[in-house]
């Protein structure tokens, strides 16, 4: 059954996707950095080439990138940049040619609310909510994306629903890691940055969330940026890049 | 779940509960005496300017000089002391008191009422008079003049002299009727006029024939030089304005000390105001700055919940909003729970003093409404900024 139904979402995905490429270049919805080099990190990369850092990228709409990278490459530091969550570093990163240092406060808001959603390396959930909570929470913070049964079948998808009513102070890595999938998925988004979201995930499980994170990009026509240590073949990447 | 819901789970207010109930209750506290006060002023003012607590003698006084064994003789006022009198901000106008200056004595015109009195006539500009009467007019086709005579001379008559001499007592109506003779003394002996009685004056003690008439009668049969006016009356809007007793204490004035009976309760008035409102002022400051620290605190003691839901894409709007509805409220119901307490306080207040005549409103001023919604508007001020500065740093 699984087979069945991965194989034509595939084909149905590229067709996609290269229908929302075009499209993306008309409307002009993409991420670009210019230069882009951490402070941290300047010294190491004005010396050693990567194709993010200290040149000129685009992601376009609709894209599907994976970056692998060594420890201590910056994945996070990328990933919480285009997030706005730190700006220590030298060029630009603009969303639609628009400056994301330029966007503040509630604008900001409006942003990580309609067009992207995160899922953390190190998961960042509320310890003292339930998993329910947790994932309510970023449903009903915009206005909602997803009625509330989205919750249950999600959880259903990844086998957490024991825990959906437990606080998630008191779930293993790997179910807190589920938590925060889901949570990510409950909102509307354009783009979706993931950092090393399978890392505390056996294959099973990883696999399912790979499923259920495709399904979700595709209903909203949304590319991702997904961070790993290793290869993998969870989804059929438009590009493949390293730091 | 609403988002409130989850976010009351997240930002806890309880961290200064105790902090919080003290806040509570000095504002509550500050609130009552502020409003209080408020409303004392306004129940003073209404007892001033209220049509039924304003009897005709409140807002004009007659004013003389006082006299001691040193004035006798000096009663007179000159022009510098009235012009001086006039320019106090408190008269609003100023009529002087024409006395006669011939002799004059009344009797009864028929045989049925025998009296006979020496008598004497004053004048006011008619704006000064409590008696609208079409009789009082005069000129010289008259076949009568009219006179103004005092309350308290009937009153006199009715209860003091009629009943120890055994003499019918007086309506207002039977004197209006019972015509008098007039003689006034000239040079060629005296002169007949008839006299009719056409109103009654709380005002003032004086027996008053119009200004027309005194004009044309000095003229005629005065006897004396024209003298410097030794009385004045005066308008004034608040007979119990502290200013006006002082200013006729320091130069040697007097006037009826019952019109100014009102200044003593305003001193008290005054007082006790004062003493509320800056009491309530300095407790509302405080218990404003205890909310100021609470808000401070709770926002504080949630900084990490705050952060994280700011970078999971809570707008700082969305949080301002929440948090205004989890400080504010109390303190709509502080206002509205002290307004009731003065309403009720008032409804007691009136029914207690009516008992003694005096007549307050049973509701709360509309004065103490607004300053109850300006206190209010600061209580908002004082959140909202409070709540944004802190949001901000985070």
């Amino acid at each position: 059954m699984r087979g069945i139904s991965k194989q034509p979402s595939i084909i149905d995905r590229s067709a996609f996707s290269h229908i929302l490429l075009s499209s993306a270049i008309l409307f002009n919805k993409m991420i670009q950095l210019k230069n882009l080099v951490p402070v941290p990190l300047k010294e190491k990369f004005q010396v050693r080439k990567s194709s993010i850092w200290n040149t000129e990228v685009t992601f376009n709409k609709g894209e599907w990138i994976k970056i692998k990278a060594p420890s201590g490459t910056g994945k996070t530091t990328l990933i919480h940049s285009l997030y706005k969550l730190r700006t220590d570093y030298e060029g630009s990163v603009s969303y639609n040619d628009k400056n994301i240092l330029e966007v503040q406060d509630d604008a900001l808001a409006s942003l990580r609310q309609q067009n992207i959603s995160i899922i953390f390396q190190d998961l960042r959930l509320f310890a003292n909510l339930t998993a329910r909570e947790n994932i309510e929470l970023n449903r009903v913070l915009q206005a909602p994306y997803y009625e509330s049964a989205m919750i249950e079948q999600m959880a259903d998808t990844l086998q957490i629903t024991h825990i959906l009513n437990q606080r998630t102070g008191l779930c293993s890595y790997g179910e807190q890691q589920r938590i925060a999938i889901v949570r990510a998925l409950m909102q509307p988004f354009e783009w979706l940055f993931m950092d090393e979201p399978f890392s505390h995930l056996d294959m099973d499980n990883s696999e399912r969330a790979a499923r259920l994170i495709a399904q979700e990009c595709r209903k909203r026509n949304a590319g991702f940026i997904l961070t790993d240590l290793d290869e993998d073949t969870h989804f059929s990447y438009t590009r493949n890049l390293t730091l | 779940m609403n988002l409130s819901l989850l976010l009351k789970k997240l930002i806890k207010t309880s961290a200064g509960r105790s902090r919080f109930i003290l806040a509570i209750l000095g504002l509550s506290v500050a609130l009552f005496l502020i409003l209080a006060a408020v409303q004392i002023q306004a129940n003073y003012d209404d007892l001033l300017h209220n049509k039924t607590n304003q009897d005709s003698i409140a807002n004009f006084l007659v004013i003389n000089k006082v006299i001691t064994s040193e004035t006798i003789g000096q009663t007179a006022l000159t022009e510098n002391q009235i012009s001086d009198v006039k320019k106090q901000p408190f008269v609003q106008a100023l009529g002087v008191l024409t006395s006669s200056r011939f002799k004059v004595s009344a009797q009864g015109a028929s045989n049925q009422l025998p009296f006979y009195t020496d008598l004497f006539f004053e004048s006011v500009p008619d704006d000064f008079l409590d008696v609208n009467n079409k009789d009082w007019a005069w000129n010289d086709q008259s076949t009568f003049i009219p006179l103004i005579i005092p309350n308290s001379f009937l009153d006199m008559y009715n209860f003091g002299f009629a009943s120890s001499q055994g003499l019918p007592k007086l309506s207002q109506d039977l004197v209006r009727n019972i015509p008098l003779q007039i003689n006034i003394q000239s040079a060629n002996g005296p002169v007949k006029y008839y006299a009719k009685v056409v109103g009654f004056s709380d005002r003032i003690a004086s027996i008053l024939v119009p200004q027309s008439f005194m004009d044309w009668a000095n003229s005629k049969f005065g006897t004396e030089p024209p003298a410097s006016p030794s009385r004045i009356v005066i308008r004034t809007k608040d007979p119990g304005n502290p200013e006006l007793l002082n200013y006729l204490k320091e130069h040697g004035l007097t006037t009826d000390a019952d019109k100014t009976r009102f200044s003593k309760y305003r001193q008290i008035v005054n007082i006790v105001v004062n003493i509320s409102w800056i009491t309530g002022a300095v407790m509302l400051l405080f218990a404003l700055l205890i909310f100021t620290l609470f808000i401070q605190l709770t926002i504080a003691s949630c900084k990490d919940e705050i952060a994280l839901l700011i970078t999971l894409g809570a707008a700082p709007k969305q949080l301002k909003t929440f948090l205004i509805k989890q400080f504010f409220p109390p303190n709509i119901i502080i206002v509205f729970v002290t307004l009731a307490i003065i309403a009720l306080l008032q409804f007691w207040v009136k029914h207690w003093l009516s008992g003694e005549h005096i007549y307050v409103s049973g509701f709360i001023s509309i004065t103490t409404i607004i300053s109850a919604a300006l206190i209010m508007l600061v209580l908002w001020i004082v959140n909202f900024v409070t709540i944004k500065k802190y949001i901000n740093k985070h």
